[in-house]
């Protein structure tokens, strides 16, 4: 009886071309790997991203907080095609990228996650996921969004996206933007970049684990400085009073 | 449309951009100056491509460069030129080239000769 | 004349710090007051370039005055662009040298992070001239990226000595806590590999992402004050031998020789016939590396190089740490970070750190006299300051 329920509330399963691992140089002279993983590597994922729930700065709660279920729905078969991408740097996780095929020609781009800043490494993964939809699966186009000022400088700026404005998108309802077949080709030189295939060695040791990030973002020490300031742009005060009245800090 | 250079009535120096006294003869003051439209030619000196924009641009790249004008003076402009050399020859017209909200600016943009 | 001493320095990391735009100022200038044990200031200045405009505090100086409870003493605020910080310094410098005050404090900050990063460089673009440069949608790496062609094709400096530049800086900064970047790179990473374009994309070509400092903010001190003062503080004495001062046209290309930096030249010459000693004396320097370029270019403007010869220097490897003349051990302003009107007393702090010998795992050995270079806006306007152990 709760196997039939249970088939009721899965998804179908669709077969999907898994994504052939890639490898980058990162301007700090590290290999980064870049590979599709199983859902019973979520967990330890979902370990990593539980503490930037917290982080204000450059919208890291809102995308964590989404990632979060998006991760938990997928790991419980509670999302319809849903593929999760990681990052990783001598095994530590350095980004997590997912997205999910809204129909075979169309994908829905959901969340990129940097946990290690400033090498580009949101810019690599990004290009992963869309060498994924439109290379690997051989759609039309993929329907992107930014909660970050930074994702837009990147992605809608960048790459030029197209708007399409009339289809409101998965992550929060708003205007969407697209990236077509013909705006990723003449990215492509420059920024789908990486190498295939994974060296054995190199691969292995990814594959191995999903080591603890090294130096995460995290929320600022002192949560009630930005009290002080009339204009917050972090978004941290309110927050910080908040925690404050009730005794948290 | 004409963009200005400005010639001292004493000595007859050419400046641009504008400045309140002359820069030869340091005699004159603001308003001794005739208006003198800038020659729409000259040779490019050097170029650059800019990515990183302030807000108020919608495109991805931006082409500025520094023309050395028919008359000797330098400019600053916006280029539309797929594939800068610096020497090239180049001619300019003057149109919008920065919108801040409401406001629009205009100057000069290079074109290949 | 008198003699002027840099008795006390404090610094902030530099970074993106969530604190009000005041108490980026007077943190510093506590570590300060710390250090040298002296509160009775006479007079204070605070370099900063964006406060009113970004920041939405004005009369910067009158709330730092107050927030350190040192009034009733003076307070001035001095913009001066990025080249703020030494121009205060050259004010307070002023102040004690002609027998005015006997201590007084300079300290600069910034907090560019308070805006997005499109606002922060639309802010630092307003430099440029409004009419002539402004308009066309310049920005400070753009008349970089303009510079830097030119320089390339007349003197063959290369990608490569660019990205050897913000190497050797950024590898620098790993051994500065208060450096706003820690992360290594390496050229094989920036430049050689095939992702590097996608690592280091182009900022205003040629110039790349690491050929330019990340935008910080930050605040630093430093203390200036009389001799009889300075002895008894027991610190080690660093004088404030020479100040030089010199500026150029406002927009770019009016410049008479588009290559030249004259502007540096001539505010290294002053600096150097105040302290009364040379480019050949000096023993480290820090050169305002805002874009990779600049340094190779004031490292020659400035005298220690032949014109056109800075990267020739650079390859041989005469600028690292362990060269003949370290130029920015702290990182620069590539790795250290730029919050504007900090830096050029950021590169006053680390001179005199080095100069007392206690800058830890990045000492340069037997450093004895110190420079340091801050350019504002594009090379037209730029202090020089000049440092000397005196015992």
């Amino acid at each position: 009886m709760s196997v039939d329920l249970e088939k009721i509330l899965r998804p179908i399963e669709n077969p999907i071309p898994p994504f052939p691992a890639k490898h980058v140089t990162l301007a700090s002279g590290e290999d980064m790997v870049i590979r599709q993983v199983t859902r019973d590597e979520i967990p330890d994922i979902l370990v990593y991203v539980a503490p930037l729930l917290h982080v204000e700065r450059d919208y890291y709660d809102v995308v964590a907080a989404r990632l979060y279920g998006e991760l938990l729905a997928y790991y419980r078969y509670r999302v319809q095609d849903e593929y999760v991408l990681v990052a990783q740097i001598d095994g530590e996780v350095a980004a997590v990228v997912n997205g999910r095929l809204l129909s075979p020609e169309v994908g829905m781009s959901y969340h990129t996650v940097a946990l290690r800043r400033g090498l580009r490494i949101g810019a690599h993964s990004f290009a992963a996921k869309m060498e994924y939809h439109i290379d690997i699966m051989k759609q039309k186009e993929v329907l992107v969004v930014a909660e970050s000022p930074i994702g837009f400088r990147r992605w809608m700026i960048e790459y030029k996206l197209e708007k399409r404005f009339d289809i409101p998108h998965e992550l929060g309802g708003v205007p969407s933007w697209a990236l077509t077949r013909e705006l990723f080709d003449r990215a492509r030189e420059t920024l789908v970049v990486g190498r295939r295939p994974v060296p054995d060695k190199l691969l292995e040791k990814a594959k191995a684990g999903l080591l603890p990030p090294s130096d995460p973002p995290t929320p600022p020490e002192d949560l009630l400085a930005a009290t002080r300031s009339r204009y917050d742009s972090t978004g941290t005060a309110l927050m910080a009073q908040q925690w404050k009245q009730e005794g948290k800090v | 449309m004409e963009i200005y250079a400005y010639r001292c009535k004493k000595c007859g120096e050419l400046h641009y951009p504008y400045r309140m006294v002359c820069k030869k003869c340091g005699e004159n003051e603001h308003n001794e100056f005739d208006p003198v439209p800038l020659p729409k030619k000259g040779k490019l000196l050097t170029h650059t491509f800019v990515y990183n924009l302030p807000g108020d641009y919608n495109v991805a790249k931006l082409g500025l460069g520094i023309v050395e004008l028919e008359n000797g003076l330098r400019m600053t402009g916006q280029i539309r030129i797929p594939e800068p050399k610096a020497g090239m020859e180049v001619r300019g017209e003057v149109e919008e080239v920065r919108r801040e909200a409401y406001d629009r600016y205009f100057g000069m943009v290079f074109y290949e000769a | 004349m008198r003699d002027v001493y840099a008795i006390g320095i404090g610094i902030t990391s530099f970074t993106r710090l969530e604190y009000p735009l005041v108490e980026i100022a007077c943190y510093p200038a506590m570590m300060a007051m710390k250090d040298c044990g002296v509160r009775a200031i006479d007079h204070v200045y605070v370099a900063n370039m964006g406060g009113g405009r970004i920041n939405h505090q004005t009369g910067l100086a009158s709330a730092v005055v107050d927030s350190l409870s040192l009034t009733p003493a003076g307070a001035a605020g001095i913009e001066n662009g990025p080249a703020s910080g030494a121009s205060a310094i050259r004010e307070g410098f002023q102040a004690v040298a002609s027998g005015m005050c006997d201590v007084v404090l300079v300290t600069g900050a910034e907090r560019m992070r308070e805006v997005n990063n499109l606002d922060a460089t639309d802010f630092v673009a307003t430099l440029s001239h409004p009419l002539a440069e402004y308009v066309y949608g310049v920005t400070l790496p753009s008349l970089a990226g303009l510079f830097t062609k030119l320089y390339m094709q007349k003197y063959g400096v290369t990608a490569r000595h660019l990205a050897m530049v913000a190497v050797k800086n950024q590898n620098n900064a790993l051994r500065n806590e208060f450096a706003h970047l820690h992360q290594k790179i390496t050229v094989e990473g920036i430049l050689d590999s095939p992702e590097a374009m996608t690592n280091n994309p182009f900022v205003a070509e040629p110039l790349r992402f690491f050929d330019c400092c990340p935008v910080s903010d930050g605040g630093a001190c430093v203390i200036l004050a009389s001799k009889e003062v300075a002895k008894k503080t027991g610190k080690p004495m660093v004088r404030l031998a020479g100040v030089g001062q010199a500026t150029d046209t406002h927009a770019v290309h009016e410049r008479k020789e588009p290559t030249d930096l004259l502007a540096v030249r001539g505010a290294a010459k002053k600096c150097f016939q105040m302290a009364g000693f040379g480019p050949k004396d000096v023993n480290v320097a820090e050169l305002h590396d805002a874009f990779t370029i600049l340094e190779i270019v004031e490292s020659e403007e400035a005298g220690f190089f032949p014109k056109g010869e800075g990267h020739l220097a650079l390859e041989r490897g005469e600028t690292s740490l362990e060269g003949r003349l370290p130029i920015n051990p702290s990182g620069g302003l590539k790795g250290r970070g730029h919050p504007v009107g900090a830096t050029g007393i950021a590169q006053a702090y680390e001179i005199v750190l080095q100069l007392r010998g206690e800058a830890g795992e990045r000492q340069v050995k037997e450093a004895k006299k110190g420079f340091t270079c801050n350019f504002g806006g594009f090379g037209n306007n730029v202090v020089c300051l000049a440092f000397e152990r005196e015992d």
